[in-house]
């Protein structure tokens, strides 16, 4: 797509692929982080990833088994999550250590057979690689992440308020929140071969964390996360590249590396001199 | 206590369980309200009574028994009661850095209403800010949430509930936070609810400053109602005082 400008056509695709795979991460990010679930994106991301794992260790296309692993997961944690009386960190403790142990389980058993080369690429991402259709795959999701925010905006505001009182007022939560999940689940699986499974929670978790230190507003945060998650990404994979250098733990760095300049310079934490 | 239009709220026998809970929280709970009526719900701590509102609008899963609210079915259409019934809750806390201010909060009173496609338009912006002023909170429409005192969120949660125009306004300890002033205040809001034939249900420790209104007294004690008849505002406080420690003294 944007090969007219970037001739190079490793780094054009790596890119479009970090740029597609931000925009969704950091818009159900701002989900994710403000309704206070982020241990549910932590969870699904380790299910994508040991969905990976069986994939490559099986034959089936890793993808594949990455969105069908992060689906079974997100149809367990919906009712989870629902039933008031379950601990959610109990259970998701839980999941996100069966996902770990089957994900390392199937790397280890990969490395003794001599192909645990492929399987680091699980662990960290590969942008070196890509297929057009697999960024063309990031690019749909993101639209449907902000078409999902689009029109069901209100429902989103009213349960990131208060789930309760969203209720309350009569609106269906679980259609929204299930909805959520089934579109963070297909979103991480989507990136994991670009982005790694230990690493996709930060694409999940930053550019919202940066965000909420300037915006008062959740509608501007929905404009600021996506947009520094991209400059990031993008930063990283150019970086990465013209270093050889892996890009997506180095933009992990980054990202870290702007959220703490972020906490330092927000007028959140500012307390006013004015004497009126 | 008799009810002489035809009843907003009619529960029949209804239980309601807690999950993992070993015995039901509200066991054969049996309540007839008309439109228009000034209900308060007393009784010790753990007695049932939120759970008996929670119940009402279908929040909590009734197991035994009917209930009709608006003419719904509860146990089949908790939604669409709740698009009608307005509940303000007890407990909430919302921290200063919460990303909405007072205005979008009002305004959230009128998304049930409007269904998940429609979005809100200036009848529904006057309505919220017809809330806000009947608060007087309009001041504050712009500050974030979080920022106010736990009584201006109180106000702000009832103008939310008022925007969203209800048949039947619950409200789950609402002078809890509030000063003299501000609950003598919120009782006459109240009873201009109640004069416009919208039926006002209160779960309160606190008598004083009511209305001047016939008011419903209910009194619920583990989980049953042992008291339900009709007094004066003046009474209320010894009622619900002597009837908590009866164990059963329906009227």
């Amino acid at each position: 797509m944007l090969e007219f400008i970037i001739p190079n056509i490793i780094l054009c695709r790596a890119i479009e692929a970090m740029a597609s795979a931000s925009i969704a991460c950091a818009i159900l990010g701002v989900i994710i982080t403000k309704i206070g679930i982020s241990s549910i994106g932590f969870t699904m991301s380790h299910a994508a990833f040991a969905g990976g794992a069986i994939g490559l260790f099986f034959g089936i296309p890793v993808t594949i088994a990455a969105v069908c692993a992060s689906l079974f997961i997100a149809v367990l944690i919906g009712p989870l999550s629902d039933r008031a009386r379950m601990s959610p960190d109990t259970t998701l403790g839980i999941l996100f250590s069966m996902c770990m142990a089957v994900a390392i389980f199937f790397i280890a058993w990969m490395q003794t057979t001599g192909s645990g080369m492929n399987a680091t690429m699980l662990l960290y991402g590969n942008v070196t690689s890509l297929y057009q259709h697999e960024v063309y795959g990031l690019l749909v999701v993101s639209a449907v992440a902000a078409l999902f925010v689009i029109v069901f905006y209100k429902e989103i505001t009213a349960i990131i308020f208060h789930r309760k009182i969203a209720e309350s007022t009569g609106i269906s939560t679980s259609p929204i929140f299930y909805g959520l999940l089934f579109i963070i689940a297909i979103s991480i699986a989507l990136s994991l071969t670009i982005i790694g499974g230990l690493l996709i929670f930060v694409w999940l978790v930053t550019p919202a964390a940066i965000a909420s230190q300037f915006c008062r507003s959740i509608r501007s945060m929905f404009f600021v996360a996506p947009f520094v998650a991209v400059c990031i990404s993008v930063a990283g994979a150019v970086a990465g590249l013209s270093f050889a250098l892996p890009v997506a733990p180095l933009t992990a760095v980054i990202f870290a590396a702007v959220f703490a300049v972020a906490v330092l310079l927000s007028p959140m934490r500012r307390i006013t001199n004015s004497k009126n | 206590m008799a009810v002489a239009s035809s009843p907003l709220i009619v529960l029949e026998g209804i239980v309601t369980a807690y999950e993992g809970a070993d015995r039901p929280s509200l066991r054969n709970v049996s309540l007839r309200v008309g439109p228009g009526e000034f209900v308060m719900v007393g009784g010790p701590n753990g007695a049932g009574k939120t759970t008996l509102l929670e119940s009402i609008i279908g929040m909590l899963p009734i197991t035994c028994g009917s209930a009709q609210v608006c003419g719904i079915d509860v146990k089949k259409q908790g939604t669409a009661v709740r698009k009608r019934a307005g509940y303000v809750i007890q407990n909430f806390s919302f921290d200063p850095l919460t990303p909405f201010t007072v205005r979008e909060v009002v305004m959230m009173g009128r998304y049930g209403k409007l269904g998940y496609f429609r979005r809100p338009d200036r009848h529904d912006a006057e309505l919220a800010e017809n809330a806000m002023k009947t608060l007087e909170i309009e001041e504050f429409a712009d500050k974030p949430i979080g920022t106010l005192s736990g009584g201006q969120q109180q106000k702000v949660l009832i103008a939310q509930n008022i925007a969203k125009e209800p048949e039947i306004m619950l409200l789950d300890e609402p002078y809890s936070n509030l000063d003299l002033y501000s609950r003598e205040y919120i009782s006459t809001i109240l009873a201009g609810l109640v004069r416009k034939g919208i039926t006002v249900v209160v779960v309160s420790h606190a008598f004083d400053g009511l209305p001047d209104l016939p008011i419903h007294a209910v009194v619920m004690n583990n989980g049953s109602i042992t008291l339900d008849r009709a007094c004066r505002a003046a009474e209320i406080e010894d009622i619900v005082r002597t009837t908590s420690q009866v164990p059963v003294a329906h009227a």
